[in-house]
């Protein structure tokens, strides 16, 4: 469940390292974001000499979160922390990997590119 | 009860996939069922059409042992994004061709198709990568899912938790590679730090 004010972790290696999310994207006025859903994002925290800066108003797709995710089989996944991953207007990665564990239902919501760049999928 | 945990964990891992590895599990049974067959694209035909629509420097990669998503990954370059997305475009007039005269039809997912940059196209279990020269480059995908990815991605992943994440320093990744269930109980910084001693 993320909404707009949220602080989020950056799981790849884009350069930023804390998001603040600020908008869902999404018809209906989404009132909160899950894995898969895209937001609009300020950068919080950065690495020092990378692209991304602080305070840049960026896109990223959520990839973990602490709201447990369900699937039909019975099984429940909740991650320790709230992250998401960078991407451009074209849904291209900003980083050249990511990091941690990604679910796999990712795939289905056609970010493909980011589960081939992950390395453990759930 | 740690153990046990685990190894119900990874039993669950185990079964197919019902509802989520649909592509995956219709493929397992794709051999009886024409359906499957018919629907996805098979490593001869990706290669064929590759080679026909002259994509450079096409790389199969068999990640099967790797990763339990899918079974093979296919890099090819195109010269332009208008070459790029023209393979994309040939691998779906193929499955089309596959389907014909079929009351519905089963269509792999394609994703970038509008920048041309990289396009992927999710044929369940062969996934194609089709990249311009620049973003081959830039990600780096071969180096990621062959055995030399562990002198490349570590620097990378070092970089990222430099004075953030102490322990990983000394560089045993190959956590990052194991599957999950090899790993729960273990990951703790502590651990790991033993681990590289």
């Amino acid at each position: 469940m993320i909404q707009p004010q949220t602080l989020l972790n950056v799981a790849d290696n884009s350069g930023a390292r804390k998001l603040m999310c600020i908008r869902i994207i999404g018809t209906g006025n989404p009132r909160y974001a899950h894995i898969g859903d895209v937001i609009v994002a300020v950068i919080k925290e950065a690495v020092p000499n990378m692209p991304l800066e602080r305070s840049e108003v960026i896109r990223a797709v959520i990839v973990r979160t602490c709201k447990e995710l369900k699937r039909n089989n019975g099984i429940i996944i909740r991650y320790d922390d709230n992250a998401a991953v960078v991407i451009d207007q074209e849904g291209n990665p900003k980083g050249t990997r990511v990091f941690g564990a990604i679910p796999r239902e990712l795939r289905q919501f056609n970010f493909t590119k980011i589960v081939s760049l992950a390395p453990e999928v759930l | 009860m740690m153990a046990a945990l685990r190894s119900s964990f990874s039993s669950i891992r185990m079964q197919p996939w019902t509802h989520l590895g649909l592509l995956r599990s219709a493929f397992c049974s794709s051999s009886s069922s024409s359906f499957g067959q018919k629907g996805f694209l098979d490593l001869e035909e990706v290669e064929k059409i590759l080679s026909d629509v002259k994509a450079d420097d096409v790389r199969v990669i068999p990640v099967g042992d790797q990763c339990e998503w899918t079974d093979y990954m296919v890099v090819a370059t195109g010269r332009s994004a208008w070459h790029v997305r023209n393979i994309a475009q040939a691998l779906i007039y193929k499955v089309k061709q596959k389907q014909k005269g079929q009351e519905r039809m089963l269509l792999p997912s394609i994703e970038g198709h509008q920048g041309g940059n990289w396009i992927v196209i999710d044929s369940g279990r062969v996934i194609v990568h089709a990249l311009e020269e620049k973003a081959r480059s830039y990600y780096n995908l071969e180096s990621l899912w062959t055995s030399e990815a562990s002198t490349r991605v570590p620097n990378q992943i070092l970089e990222y938790v430099k004075g953030k994440v102490q322990p990983y320093k000394g560089g045993n990744i190959e956590i990052w590679r194991k599957p999950l269930s090899s790993i729960v109980g273990k990951t703790t910084r502590k651990n790991v730090s033993l681990l590289n001693n």
